[in-house]
């Protein structure tokens, strides 16, 4: 098998007792867009400035196209990196910057010109290369980091939080447009986010991070769908959680007593404690007892209307909390305030998730 | 509106035009008073000149004159030169770094901006005779006293200049391929050139105008003008001194002017709003 483009070997960065990242373990294949999706201080913009060089790892190697890197610095390495704040020379125009790194690798001036133009072109910002930065509106800047970091045709490309200055509207752009410029490319890409929905949106694979470390890695379906842990399951999208316990017959008994036949992995013993997981999207509400599956009585406490959605906000039985989105189809709900009703959903769209 | 609310809007802004003017005439009334004077007839400071002449001008070109204001003009450009040669990786250390006697450098570093230059000069005249240097005061000593009360100037011009780079743009600049003095070369120092200059011209500035060091580290032949002002001023005030004043006074002034138009000068002291 070919050398993956980026390969992260038990990568480790501390400051003093602090730990940013805690061993990280990750292959890119080339071409691929991966995305590190984490809460704040969860280590992924550490590990992109890791990745580029801009500091050294505590422990662990970097490799890219197989080549260790972790001791080269960052002008040594062959990456493009696409700042939060873009970062772009105040003092420069925007061909001036985007020629910045072909002039560091000593292009010839004629090639240099063709490059400038065509990555400029690349990004939609053709005629505007005499344009100072303090010029541009932000998403032009932008423009003209990718243009920057693009043109110097790197193994790899870093993006850092590049919509979060965005607003709303040009933010949905830049998405989809990044995403075809870089299947075009075919560029090896890292994203960094706090934004799951950009990172559902774009990404080929999301390694999910928090406290320094990985906690699953899997294509956007398969984080959303197959959530490995509660953190995951809870960062991506909403989920009820139901507490429970396994039973000696493997199945899942829920704090209410209800007793769930769900499959439980091998290697968690009978009586450990487990949730019982749930997308509000998958369960559904019913009058009366649905036949099988997940099925918990309840009172409606509130309800939300969200426009193409209503959200349901119960309380169960037990005490616990549930919500269930159902959507706006016109039908009417057919129930208030305070009425009881079930909530169910087919195994199938349940899950059983260790504690934590 | 009601009249009591107009003089009660109006008084402040009265009141502050009248406080600008006394500014104006406070800063700028002594100096074209000695201007005037300079153009005297007869050989007495009147005010208003009495008759018209170019006599105390032409008295001001001879040597006895010209020499220390070269002198001066030499002494004041190295100053600013060395100053901010030392400001710049001094500043970089300063705001960059946290490291150990890192206090301690800063206050020897800005230390002589709070010290009165008369202590520092008589300290400086002390030491160079003292450890054997007796025959470096003059130019010498002028230059060593005139970098230690200069320099805070341009460190601190330059720390400022240093504090309004942009956050990421050296690591920007070294993942497109730039080393460490490329990345100086490129983009550190554009960016805080107006800091650097405007660092030498005051450090020019307050070596030009200042006297109370060197009064102690001149020697004849080597008298910075100031000090030749104010030795000329024991025997009285000539309109010869008017003459010198003047031109004293317009060089340092010229020399502002052409550096606010090569490379906005106003921008780094009024802000950055032109800035990139």
């Amino acid at each position: 098998m070919a050398e993956p483009a980026l390969r992260l070997a038990g990568i480790e960065k501390h400051y003093g007792a602090t730990v940013a990242v805690a061993g990280i373990d990750l292959e890119v294949q080339d071409g691929e867009f991966v995305t590190l999706l984490g809460p704040s201080g969860c280590g992924k913009t550490t590990t992109l400035g890791l990745i580029a060089g801009f500091f050294p790892p505590t422990a662990g190697e970097i490799y890219l196209r197989g080549k260790p890197v972790a001791d080269l610095p960052s002008f040594k390495r062959d990456i493009g990196v696409v700042f939060q704040d873009y970062a772009l020379f105040p003092h420069m125009t925007a061909a001036e910057n985007v020629a910045f790194g072909l002039r560091m690798r000593r292009v010839a001036p004629g090639e240099t010109a063709q490059r400038v133009k065509d990555a400029l072109d690349l990004v939609k910002l053709g005629g505007l290369g005499d344009r100072r930065p303090l010029q541009m509106s932000g998403g032009q800047r932008q423009r003209v980091a990718l243009a920057r970091a693009l043109v110097i045709n790197p193994a790899v490309l870093l993006l850092d939080e590049p919509l979060s200055n965005l607003d709303l509207k040009l933010r949905e752009e830049m998405r989809v447009e990044i995403v075809s410029i870089q299947r075009r490319l075919g560029i090896t890409t890292i994203f960094v986010t706090h934004d799951q929905g950009e990172a559902l949106v774009m990404s080929d694979r999301i390694a999910v991070m928090n406290a320094g470390r990985i906690e699953q890695v899997g294509d956007p379906a398969a984080i959303y769908e197959t959530p490995a842990t509660r953190f995951v399951a809870e960062f991506i999208g909403r989920m009820n959680l139901f507490n429970g316990a396994v039973t000696p017959a493997r199945g899942v008994r829920l704090a209410s007593g209800v007793e769930v036949a769900l499959p439980v992995p091998d290697d968690v013993a009978t009586g450990t404690a487990v949730h019982v997981a749930i997308r509000p999207e998958r369960a559904r509400l019913t009058p009366g007892t649905p036949g099988d599956g997940l099925a918990l009585m309840g009172k409606v406490r509130r309800i939300l209307y969200l426009g193409a959605a209503r959200e349901i906000h119960l309380e169960l039985a037990d005490g616990e909390r549930g919500v269930v989105e159902v959507r706006n189809d016109g039908s009417g709900l057919g129930f208030a305030e305070g009425s009881e009703v079930w909530l169910s959903a087919p195994l199938a769209n349940c899950r059983v998730l260790p504690v934590r | 509106m009601s009249f009591r609310r107009w003089r009660a809007n109006r008084a402040p802004w009265a009141l502050l035009r009248a406080f600008v003017i006394c500014i104006y005439v406070f800063s700028l009334g002594p100096i074209l008073i000695t201007a005037a004077v300079s153009f005297n007839q007869g050989t007495r400071s009147y005010f208003p000149p009495r008759g018209f002449s170019f006599r105390w001008w032409e008295r001001a070109m001879a040597p006895e004159w010209l020499d220390p204001l070269w002198f001066s003009l030499k002494l004041g450009s190295l100053t600013a030169l060395i100053s901010t040669a030392l400001a710049l990786p001094l500043a970089f250390a300063l705001y960059r770094y946290r490291f150990r006697g890192r206090e301690a450098l800063v206050a020897l570093t800005l230390g002589p901006l709070m010290l009165p230059t008369l202590v520092t000069g008589v300290g400086l005249l002390q030491l160079f005779q003292i450890v054997g240097l007796r025959d470096y005061i003059g130019f010498a000593a002028l230059l060593v006293g005139h970098v230690v009360i200069c320099m805070p100037f341009a460190v601190r011009t330059v720390t400022i200049s240093l504090s309004t780079l942009p956050p990421n743009v050296e690591l920007a600049a070294a993942s497109l391929g730039a080393t460490r003095l490329a990345t100086l070369r490129h983009v550190v120092f554009p960016l805080i050139k107006t800091g650097l200059i405007a660092g030498a011209v005051f450090a020019f500035i307050h070596s030009f105008t200042d006297v109370n060091l060197s009064i102690f580290l001149a020697r004849p032949g080597e008298i910075p003008i100031t000090v030749k002002i104010l030795g000329f001023l024991e025997f009285g005030f000539a309109p010869t001194l008017a003459a010198v004043a003047v031109i004293t006074l317009l060089l340092p002034l010229v020399l502002v002017a052409i550096v606010e138009r090569v490379s906005g000068l106003g921008d780094f002291i009024y802000g950055d709003r032109n800035r990139g």
